[in-house]
């Protein structure tokens, strides 16, 4: 079943990028009167289903911005999502849709695993991808022209919990993911740097298999050797179970988690006692970023509810992409990947944006985050 | 290492409640009912709404409302299972044998998605938790809620083996397991018989469901299919088919997953578990206590 899925995404694929494709992706001129089509593939259900609309209402927020400037080459903006569910196949799926619908860049992004496939799909249509939120070093690992990360890499985020954990002093750290193409990447990542000299010492690397419910041996596997800080890269709902049963076999060091689990339902799973004290690193949110009051305003009245993890980020890349067009003065691909190399100082929440020539940010923007009274709340900025 | 051997035996005791209907519908009919595992599933939300509809009441006494709910929850998976079999397996049951494992396969994907319009694809958090103080048993950490939970299922197996060994309805099974036919011939309401062993085997996973949700925590509407696997997996090993032997092959592969994660690694726990499947099946395809059944001409 899953190659017949397979086969008519493909294709699929093909059809739309070749001969069928030409009168939807051309720049024909019947098309430069409506507006520029923005596409994000988001997760809109399945395990992360909470962070899309999230993601959603950021970007929607920033077209509306735009476009009550005007909007872009004197066209108007408009947003169009894709679920994404957080797997593969329905990710290309989605990413097929969007390139049928004719989008003009992609703004979308969350779980890596589900974003890497559709890379493929977008860089063949020849459409710029600003990824908002997905962050494995995979992702820029296959140098494709079009594809632009616009948070920081694992690589980032495990320099960051390197920081952390020599900071607050950590000895013997276990460090545990569940086997995704983000939470490897950063486990990995942070066990090679534990092995340099001066880091705290690694006890163990381990992984889960996710979606089961009982972790108990590997939960034993990691207290063997007798860590104080055990990292969980991996997403909040297997990182909830994994906290709860670390607590119930009677570990009391510390636990961290990456910015895939940082998630209110982490503490429901875990339960409050467990959960109170849970670092994470985490990507600045609208809550942790000074100035940003005024935002989170617009972002309350506008849809009635606290902006929530992302929503920063998507904002960010809509206007980056807009920026691009802008500069670019058309909405051909590749002069919109020149733009983008191009852009310098262009203020994003995380600082001022220029692109590395991988095309990830010169600085990651990685902070530490605490679970303070079931919330997750500002530790330290690691400036 | 005592530990590990009680992590093994508490989570072999899951597998085991869901392994049975398996095998006993299995050993009377001669089908993979592979919606069994969605049953579980089932029971994990049918508890989680009851629950919820009970609201205030549950937090005062929680053990006590999560017996009452895990008898209800019973009772409903079993009456699912009914329904199951009278609309997926029955008009089949003449038909060839791969037809029927279709339509399970289909009733099992029925289930799965009929769950998650109903009750949505997040996961949900159960409202009532376990939460026991822990003691140590010769240097293993073993709590209040796992001996209690444990107990439980030694119980509802206990009370399943007497049923099937000192009953007339136990008899009826087992004859019909032996030769529908002539148990027709002798008077026994077969699809009667048949409906109740259904009903039998999805509350076990029903119970497990509930069981599990109170324990982990954390149900969503795929948790079915792994344990689903597993269970199957515990039924080969102990001897599909056969009552003790699918008790055994649960504790046998908690125990193995249990040693395998310690001495490979997490990320292995799976390939060691489904590869003893395949070396069971290689080897002694009728399982730990299964019988090489000499089939009748």
């Amino acid at each position: 079943m899953k190659k017949a899925a397979l086969g008519v995404a493909l294709t699929v694929t093909a059809l739309v990028t070749s001969a069928c494709g030409q009168g939807i992706l051309g720049g024909d001129s019947k098309k430069d009167k409506g507006p520029i089509l923005l596409g994000m593939d988001i997760p809109l259900s399945g395990s992360s289903a909470d962070i899309g609309p999230y993601m959603k209402n950021g970007g929607q927020l920033a077209i509306d911005e735009l476009n009550a400037k005007g909007g872009v080459l004197g066209r108007k903006l408009q947003l169009r999502a894709e679920d994404d569910a957080c797997d593969p196949k329905t990710a290309v799926a989605a990413a097929n849709k969007l390139v049928a619908a004719g989008i003009t860049v992609s703004v979308g992004g969350y779980c890596s695993g589900a974003t890497l496939p559709t890379l493929p799909v977008f860089d063949r249509a020849k459409i710029p991808m600003v990824i908002p939120a997905a962050n494995s070093t995979e992702l820029v690992a296959q140098k494709l022209k079009h594809v632009f990360l616009v948070n920081g890499t694992g690589d980032q985020q495990a320099a960051a919990a390197i920081a952390w954990l020599t900071k607050s002093g950590a000895k013997k750290v276990a460090v545990l993911d569940d086997n995704t193409s983000y939470s490897k990447d950063i486990a990995v990542r942070t066990g090679a740097a534990l092995d340099k000299p001066g880091a705290p010492d690694k006890t163990s690397l381990d992984a889960v298999t996710p979606g089961e419910s009982d972790y108990s041996a590997t939960v034993t596997n990691v207290l063997k050797g007798k860590p104080d800080f055990v990292y969980w890269t991996g997403y909040y709902q297997e990182g909830g179970l994994i906290l709860r049963q670390l607590r119930q076999a009677g570990y009391t060091g510390k636990f961290m988690v990456g910015d895939g689990s940082v998630d209110t339902k982490l503490v429901k799973i875990a339960g409050d006692k467990a959960a109170e004290g849970t670092y994470a690193t985490m990507t600045q949110t609208p809550d942790t970023i000074q100035g940003a009051q005024g935002w989170i305003a617009n972002y309350k009245q506008k849809f009635g509810a606290e902006p929530g993890p992302y929503s920063t980020q998507a904002y960010d890349a809509v206007r980056v992409a807009a920026e691009a067009i802008k500069n670019a003065d058309s909405t051909d691909g590749d002069k919109i990947v020149t733009a983008l190399e191009g852009i310098n100082g262009f203020p994003l929440f995380s600082g001022p944006l220029k692109f590395t020539p991988q095309h990830t940010l010169t600085s990651g923007g990685f902070v530490i985050l605490v679970v303070k009274n079931g919330k997750f709340t500002l530790q330290d900025a690691l400036k | 290492m005592t530990q590990l051997i009680w992590n093994g035996l508490f989570v072999g005791s899951f597998y085991a409640l869901v392994a049975l209907g398996y095998s006993m519908v299995y050993g009377i009919i001669k089908l993979l009912n592979f919606a069994h595992g969605d049953l579980y599933m089932l029971g994990a939300f049918s508890g989680f709404a009851m629950l919820g509809a009970m609201g205030g009441l549950v937090k005062s006494s929680s053990l006590v409302a999560l017996l009452v709910v895990l008898v209800l929850t019973m009772l409903a998976t079993g009456l699912s299972g009914i329904v199951i079999e009278r609309v997926a397996y029955r008009p089949l049951r003449g038909a060839p044998r791969l037809s029927l494992l279709i339509t399970a396969v289909g009733a099992s994907f029925a289930l799965e998605y009929g769950t998650r319009i109903v009750a949505g694809p997040n996961p949900k958090v159960y409202p009532v938790r376990l939460n026991g103080t822990s003691l140590n048993v010769l240097g293993a950490r073993v709590t209040l809620q796992q001996l209690a939970l444990m107990a439980l299922s030694v119980v509802l197996m206990v009370a399943l083996n007497l049923l099937i060994t000192r009953t007339r309805e136990g008899r009826a099974m087992r004859a019909i397991a032996l030769d529908p036919r002539a148990a027709l011939l002798m008077g026994i309401d077969v699809d009667k018989v048949i409906a109740r062993t259904f009903f039998i085997g999805s509350a076990l996973a029903g119970a497990a469901g509930v069981m599990a949700g109170g324990y982990y925590g954390k149900i969503d509407f795929l948790m079915g299919f792994i344990i689903g696997l597993k269970a199957f997996t515990a039924a080969v090993i102990g001897g599909i088919g056969n009552i003790p032997g699918t008790m055994l092959g649960g504790l046998v592969l908690g125990l193995l997953e249990s040693f395998g994660t310690h001495w490979v690694g997490g990320q292995w726990r799976d390939v060691f578990a489904f590869g003893f499947l395949i070396l069971f099946l290689a080897v002694r395809p009728t399982g730990l206590l299964g019988e090489r059944v000499t089939e009748r001409v």
